[in-house]
């Protein structure tokens, strides 16, 4: 649509001050993290601190063990991620290309999935990985993270592979590929952006959960991913502000570094699998 | 060995390409459904498979229908999804009718507001309980500046506070993923439609009802249904926030399951719970789909 | 390079039948065309011929084998689709080497092939792009190649001009043509454009519903259709069509056309159950001329309706006496079915000619709207076809 110079004075009087009140969180948070604790404590609340604290990066790293949590969140978001792609994946490639009679209850199904709540299923997988002693394990968050990925990469994966024409795998059948030879070496590649960006949107589904996290990993510290360890920062009585914001910055970093570097592909993987 | 190339057998592929999916959402998804059902029926504290089944029951429901406890939750969750969801849709639908213009800067503007989106749910607490902190928080000192209270709330030992605390960490976080799906159906919607209209002498104000909205609704239905299944469903926000406090005052149905489990540890009763929840999510969404029957 | 023999093959999609009883002989190196409207399951037998879709029924053999359940990588075919399909992925050189590296052929044969192939084609400059960076005419000249240099026993050819524009069409028909002279190699092509059909085979298979309605080479199948179908598939514009009532009348075989009695050379007792009815009679608008002094020829007098001039050629709607229309609006005569005449008469350019039919004059000099004309026709061009089977009958 064409903006005239009028629309244009108008848009900007509003997108301006509206990025600005939407961002105004995040940018609390970084002003919040190098200030001192006592000028926290002040009133009126300072919107730059006058002796900015870099250096609470650097404490924080070294007196909690944010290295440790940052690591074992990528791990298990590495671990859930791959077990939902190779699941989903191929999954998707054939409710995408084949008539599968029950196809229809397995779309119901995964539809039914994704309006479970986590509160639900926790107890039950609680159950069950008690009895397999995995509690405490990183092995009980990957899992239980990938009931929260399948269902949408699943989805997502089938959106993309219907965009691809299916002459793509007739004509490298012909050219003597078996079928699933046709889906590696042709169809998986031209699908590339597809699935890296469903495979980020499940890195950060599974970097998001804290439900299962805090049910699972609380009773093993050296496993807590970081939203775990960032809750135990808070405290019922005392929170150190500076200390936490720094931490809880440093854990949504790569997040937003992936978000901002890839945020076309992210989007359209969200709508390419919703548009259906 | 089966040569699944030969045209006759291709369809097996199909089949075999599904099976691991098959397997493992019954095992992670299906089977512990049936588990919690079944915790449902029992008196059961902490739940071990290996230990032979308590006897049946349908006290844990009896209970759960006749509890205040359970009713206030429903409550409270029926008002969270309410008021976020409008609030997500408002915020949501703005900033992406305003995106969608063409302006220098818009990509930055685009990305700006849906920033949001990528901070993880723990973290945005963690930024709004220090935002309502009672003594030294921003919001508190801005309200007393600008004269809308005379002295320092404190929102989240209040009980109409806390709701006003995981409201607005709510929406903050959810807006953005109705401002995408809005800015992807508007941005499917063909210029020829606006210039039709114009030609046809529609104003701004009319081009937006009555072309904007419309083509949006399929869009618009989508999203709706995700956004209600997320605020009932959500956990780290009001748990990290508030814990279902204070008096209960923002206990969702989500949060009361997870209190009574692991809380209490009474697995059996708050399966009942959160069988029930499912039930409510499913049929609600039902009712919303049927309206929207195409796109789903 | 060999023989095709298709055999008894069905197909059918759960309850609804595709492909009814399909047979046919193709001989080494011909150029058959698989022709006919959307839905007649052209493109469903040709993928059962590459082995993309099982057969219900039926057998396959190329060459020797019987390729009915053969793998379409082992059954020595190439395919040349309609979307080209070329791999987004890899440039020009890696597609056309596809196949072969399937095969294991060393690299150095393969790069060899494909240089050939490339200047056969003329894309030898275009090895290292890749096919978003080409044209449709380039691409398509692609999957051509990446059909050639596996030197197959035949070719399946999926409506491959169908998405290029008209101009480039033509030139790349003739390509193709060209191709097929130079090669030599069966090849099975698939269209809905008639004009394709008729200038590029050796023998035309036009399909419809799923059943084969006439194989024959083009001239057998432009001047003798053996339905009714054929006769108004095949040519541009298409066969006029009319009725009148046949009668025989002193051991000779008369009808009532453009309000005279125009005598055919039938013999009587094979139509001697239509005495009296009325039959569909078809004539070509390239049978339609300006009236001469040549007293052999039926002449009419007609109103002229619309010229559409093409420079040297003019088409021209004139009018047929209401007697001969193929569409009424009063009660139809039951030999005639009102499903017949819509179906004769339904599409674009046949709507006109429910009451007009269309000649094609060369070079007549200026003619006008509206203007009296007459015109002339041999009856031998004449086509007769019964009304209910709509089989031809001369």
């Amino acid at each position: 649509m064409k903006v005239n110079t009028r629309s244009l004075l108008w848009i900007y009087a509003v997108v301006v001050p509206l990025c600005a009140l939407l961002i105004f969180p995040i940018y609390w948070l970084f002003n919040t993290a190098i200030s001192a604790p006592d000028q926290l404590r002040q009133l009126p609340p300072s919107f730059w601190p006058d002796a900015p604290r870099w250096e609470v990066f650097a404490t924080v790293l070294r007196e909690r063990d944010i290295v440790r949590w940052l690591g074992n969140s990528t791990l298990v978001a590495l671990g859930s991620v791959a077990l939902s792609m190779s699941v989903s994946v191929l999954a998707g490639y054939s409710l995408s290309r084949f008539r599968v009679r029950g196809a229809g209850a397995l779309g119901m199904f995964i539809l039914t999935a994704k309006m479970l709540p986590a509160t639900l299923l926790v107890i039950p997988l609680f159950g069950i990985f008690r009895t397999f002693d995995l509690i405490g394990s990183l092995w009980s968050v990957i899992l239980a993270h990938a009931t929260l990925i399948i269902p949408f990469s699943t989805w997502m994966l089938k959106g993309y592979f219907d965009t691809i024409p299916r002459e793509l795998e007739q004509a490298a059948m012909v050219d003597g590929c078996s079928p699933i030879g046709a889906m590696v070496r042709v169809v998986l590649p031209v699908a590339t952006p597809g699935l890296a960006a469903t495979a980020l949107y499940g890195f950060v589904l599974s970097w998001s959960d804290y439900a299962y996290a805090r049910t699972f990993l609380t009773s093993a510290q050296d496993n807590w991913t970081a939203n775990l360890g960032l809750t135990t920062m808070k405290g019922d009585y005392y929170t150190n502000w500076g200390d936490i914001s720094a931490a809880a910055i440093l854990i949504t970093l790569p997040i937003v570094v992936i978000y901002l570097f890839l945020e076309r592909y992210l989007v359209g993987g969200l709508t390419a699998g919703a548009e259906k | 060995m089966f040569d699944l190339a030969r045209p006759s057998r291709r369809h097996w592929l199909g089949y075999l390409l599904l099976a691991p999916a098959v397997l493992l959402v019954a095992a992670l998804i299906v089977y512990p459904l049936f588990v919690s059902a079944d915790l449902s029926f029992q008196n059961v504290g902490i739940a071990r498979l290996d230990q032979p089944r308590k006897a049946f029951t349908t006290n844990n429901y009896a209970h759960l229908f006749s509890s205040p406890e359970f009713w206030m939750a429903a409550w409270v969750t029926l008002k969270l999804v309410v008021v976020v969801t409008g609030c997500c849709f408002v915020l949501g639908l703005g900033t992406a009718l305003l995106v969608n213009q063409k302006f220098r800067g818009r990509s930055v503007a685009r990305l700006l507001v849906a920033l949001p989106w990528a901070v993880p749910e723990v973290v945005a607490t963690v930024i709004f309980v220090w935002l309502f902190d009672s003594s030294a928080g921003l919001v508190n000192w801005l309200l007393i500046k600008v004269g809308l209270v005379d002295q320092m709330i404190n929102w989240l030992s209040s009980t109409s506070g806390a709701f006003a605390a995981v409201t607005t960490t709510m929406v903050w976080k959810g807006y953005p993923f109705v401002s995408i799906m809005a800015l992807a159906g508007l941005q499917s919607i063909p210029d020829d439609f606006y210039a039709a209209a114009k030609v046809d002498g529609a104003s701004a104000w009319q081009r937006l009802l009555y072309i904007t909205l419309p083509s949006l609704k399929p869009v618009i239905g989508v999203t709706l249904v995700l956004v209600m299944l997320w605020v009932f469903r959500d956990f780290s926000i009001i748990y990290v926030l508030t814990g279902g406090g204070p008096l209960k005052a923002t206990q969702t149905l989500a949060i009361m399951t997870y209190e009574q489990a692991f809380g209490f540890f009474k697995m059996g009763y708050a399966s009942a719970v959160g069988i029930v929840t499912l039930v409510i999510c499913v049929l609600a969404s039902m009712a919303m789909m049927r309206r929207a029957p195409d796109r789903f | 390079m060999a023989r095709i023999h298709i055999n008894h093959v069905r197909k059918s999609f759960g309850h609804v039948q595709v492909l009814n009883d399909f047979d046919l002989e193709i001989e080494d190196g011909e150029f058959v065309v698989l022709v006919g409207p959307s839905g007649c399951g052209k493109s469903t037998m040709l993928k059962i011929l590459a082995g993309l879709e099982p057969a219900s029924a039926g057998t396959i053999h190329i060459g020797e084998r019987d390729v009915t359940d053969l793998a379409p990588g082992d059954r020595d075919i190439a395919m040349v689709f309609q979307n080209y399909a070329l791999y987004p992925h890899l440039t020009v050189a890696q597609n056309m080497g596809f196949g072969l590296k399937m095969r294991g052929m060393s690299r150095s044969d393969i790069a060899r092939r494909v240089e050939v192939a490339s200047q056969t084609l003329g894309i030898e400059h275009l090895l290292e792009r890749r096919p978003r960076e080409l044209s449709g005419g380039q691409r398509q000249r692609v999957a051509l190649g990446r059909a050639i240099v596996r030197e197959p026993q035949a070719f399946l050819m999926d409506e491959p001009l169908s998405n290029l524009d008209a101009k480039l069409r033509v030139h790349m028909r003739a390509e193709i043509s060209a191709l097929h002279q130079r090669l030599g190699v069966t090849t099975v092509y698939v269209t809905h454009d008639q004009i394709e059909a008729m200038t590029m085979a050796n023998r035309i298979v036009i399909m419809r519903d799923g059943s084969i309605q006439q194989i024959a080479d083009p001239d057998t199948m432009f001047s003798r259709p053996k339905n009714l179908f054929v006769a108004g598939f095949i040519g541009s514009p298409g066969m006029n069509f009319m009725r009148a009532p046949l009668r025989i009348e002193a051991g000779t075989v008369m009808l009532d056309l453009f309000s005279q009695k125009v005598s055919l050379l039938i013999a009587p007792a094979a139509v001697s159950h239509l005495a009296g009815q009325e039959v569909i009679v078809g004539l070509r608008p390239e049978h339609l001329g300006a009236a001469s002094e040549n007293t052999t020829n039926v002449q009419f007098e007609t109103r002229t309706r619309l010229v559409e001039s093409l420079g040297g050629d003019k088409y021209v709607f004139v009018d047929v006496p209401p007697a001969n229309r193929m569409l009424r609006e009063a009660a139809q005569t039951p030999a005639i079915t009102a499903n017949t005449a819509q179906r004769v008469t339904t599409g674009a350019e046949e709507q006109r000619r429910g009451d007009s039919i269309i000649a094609r004059l060369i070079n007549p000099g200026r003619l006008a709207a509206g203007a009296t004309i007459r015109l002339e026709f041999d009856p031998r061009h004449l086509h007769v076809f019964d009304p209910h089977s709509e089989l031809t009958i001369a």
